[in-house]
């Protein structure tokens, strides 16, 4: 640490080992990060039924011309759901949900979650990217709370505990692309 | 449909010259398997009877190519003035006819004949249509009597002319797979000791006719109605039709037959006349038939009822040492279930004969909703993944056609299907008999 660093003056020391406070950092920078990448684009899938032929041992199609019908999970823009829609439907019912900012969050949640996942892992912005995270998780939390689903709020609260927690230990970020 | 032109169509000296050929007919030309070889050229075909069944035949042959409807044949003018439209709509132009005779004299370049006739037509029709050269195509049951049934294997021997008998699951994918994949080839099932079929269906009134449109009393004298009622009730009354054992029971009894691998050798039987006032054949009736398969007896009950729908759905079900396999042709009734002690069947959800669509209890679950210690926990639940993207008339429909350009062999040829029917017509008797029937090996042969 460079005692003529302005910003040295005003930061305490950490009483934390740096090594070891920068790895930690980075289990919780790449968990959070993996996490809203992968639930973002789970909002893209779907799952479809797919036929083909049913086939002999040798790959060659049944004589009898059977065609099998099995689920596949597919990706796409076009599969794209924020929430299921009966859950969708319960949080419409509730009163104290403005419904005319449901609209245009759901059809930004999926986005912002791959976005803010990407801009983790890849250390874009890792401040305020956290920041954004604990936000939304928060506004989702409000939802869960308002339908009384205790587990969820519970799964969230630990999600939110752990950007609290990598917010702290922010100062110890490393291998990023952008410094904030 | 006169008497005087063609006497095979008349129903009485029909059978006397059957009865007469007798032996002489047997085996002469065995053309049940596959054809001729038209190859790829048109078939040009005929519909005879253009009511309830013959509409649902005519939308399956409108979806195949390759085939074309040439000729329409019903004595009723409102049921053959709509099935003219609704082909020709389809642009497909056919000649009319009320009588089946006129229309074999005039028609020269047909190749085959759907037949969809009330049953005491079958026999008459098929044997006239055989004779004339031309390739059949028959809905189930052959006849409403055993003669009737076993002349037309005898004409289809002596002709060397395709049958095919309308027990259309035996071409169904769903049934094939089914029987060649599950029960054969992977044997989930274990040793099959027992089965069970049926169809129930709620009350009805009989079928009605529009008044302006009813048929002469001479016309229907002609051809074997003693009234409209008959005409438009016919699968109610002994001289005309088999009743429900024939009308509904039949596909599934035949697919005991054809899953077992061998006809009934018993039937006991019990039924009757319980509701319907007017009504010849009975409403209800359960039968429980004895097979001796290559692995050892077997016992199928089966129901039929026209008093109520018990609840909805039709399906025969074959109950083994590791499995259960219930299957209908509505595939929601379809589901497969493994025994619990029974190997996983792991290996043939990889090759896609099955996906799971319950796995059984879960770890610690055991008796929570147990009523009974002995109740049988519950069981790991099977889909069978194979669809039929057709109407389900249509694959058998395909069968016969390909067997005509010589590209297939038949999937249930009439002296199959005669096999099958025998125990049906027997089964009739069982319920008059009031006792247990036991049916030769040899009785199942023409």
């Amino acid at each position: 640490m460079n005692s003529t660093d302005p910003a040295a003056a005003t930061t305490p020391p950490s009483p934390l080992d740096p090594t070891g406070a920068m790895l930690a950092f980075l289990v919780l920078r790449g968990w959070l990060g993996i996490r809203a990448l992968l639930a973002g684009i789970e909002k893209f899938s779907a799952k479809v039924m797919v036929q083909t032929p049913l086939l002999n041992a040798d790959g060659t199609p049944d004589a009898s011309g059977a065609i099998v019908e099995i689920q596949s999970k597919v990706y796409g823009i076009s599969h794209y759901q924020a929430l299921p829609a009966s859950l969708q439907q319960k949080l419409a019912d509730e009163p104290l949900l403005l419904s005319f900012l449901a609209t245009p969050f759901y059809s930004v949640l999926g986005y912002l979650l791959v976005i803010m996942g990407v801009a983790l892992l890849a250390g874009l912005f890792t401040r305020a990217t956290l920041f954004g995270m604990g936000v939304l998780y928060i506004l989702l939390t409000v939802g869960l709370i308002l339908l009384g689903q205790d587990a969820g709020v519970a799964w969230l609260g630990i999600h939110t505990g752990l950007i609290a927690m990598a917010l702290a230990l922010v100062q110890h970020n490393r291998f990023t692309i952008t410094r904030s | 449909m006169s008497d005087s032109a063609h006497p095979l169509t008349t129903r009485r000296r029909f059978l006397q010259s059957t009865a007469a050929a007798g032996a002489a007919l047997v085996m002469a030309r065995p053309g049940r398997a596959i054809a001729n070889t038209l190859g790829d050229k048109e078939i040009r075909i005929a519909l005879v009877g253009v009511g309830i069944q013959g509409r649902v035949l005519m939308d399956s042959v409108l979806k195949i190519p390759g085939i074309r409807f040439a000729a329409l044949c019903d004595i009723w003018p409102y049921n053959l003035t709509a099935g003219e439209r609704y082909v020709r709509k389809s642009g497909q132009p056919v000649n009319t006819y009320a009588d089946v005779d006129e229309m074999l004299l005039k028609e020269k370049d047909l190749h085959a004949v759907l037949i969809a006739t009330p049953d005491f037509w079958h026999a008459p029709h098929t044997n006239a249509c055989l004779r004339a050269g031309l390739h059949v195509y028959c809905e189930k049951m052959m006849s409403n009597t055993v003669e009737g049934a076993r002349s037309m294997v005898q004409t289809m021997r002596e002709t060397g002319k395709l049958l095919q008998i309308g027990h259309q699951r035996r071409s169904n994918p769903r049934y094939i797979v089914a029987l060649q994949r599950l029960i054969r080839e992977a044997k989930l099932l274990g040793r099959i000791t027992a089965a069970n079929g049926q169809w129930n269906r709620a009350v009805g009134n009989d079928l009605s006719w529009p008044p302006r449109h009813a048929l002469s009393g001479d016309v229907l004298a002609r051809y074997g109605y003693e009234s409209m009622n008959h005409f438009r009730n016919w699968r109610w009354y002994k001289k005309l039709g088999g009743g429900p054992l024939s009308d509904l029971g039949a596909h599934q009894i035949d697919i005991f037959t054809w899953f077992f691998g061998a006809p009934p050798r018993s039937i006991l039987a019990a039924g009757g006349v319980d509701y319907y006032k007017n009504h010849e054949w009975i409403d209800n009736a359960m039968v429980i038939y004895e097979y001796e398969t290559v692995d050892g007896i077997a016992r199928a009950f089966y129901q039929v009822q026209t008093t109520t729908s018990a609840g909805g759905g039709y399906y025969e079900q074959f109950m083994g040492t590791e499995g259960t396999l219930k299957i209908s042709e509505n595939p929601s009734y379809t589901a497969i279930y493994r025994e619990a002690g029974a190997p996983d069947w792991d290996q043939w959800v990889a090759k896609r004969y099955l996906t799971l669509a319950r796995g059984g209890p879960a770890e610690g679950e055991d008796g929570e909703t147990t009523v009974d210690a002995r109740e049988t926990a519950e069981l790991a639940t099977f889909k069978l993944p194979v669809v039929l993207n057709k109407a389900i008339h249509q694959p058998h429909l395909e069968n016969f056609f390909q067997a005509i350009r010589g590209k297939a062999k038949l999937n249930c040829p009439g002296d199959e299907a005669f096999a099958s029917e025998y125990a049906i017509y027997r089964t009739n008797d069982a319920i008059d008999a009031r006792q247990m029937l036991h049916i030769r090996p040899e009785e199942y042969k023409v």
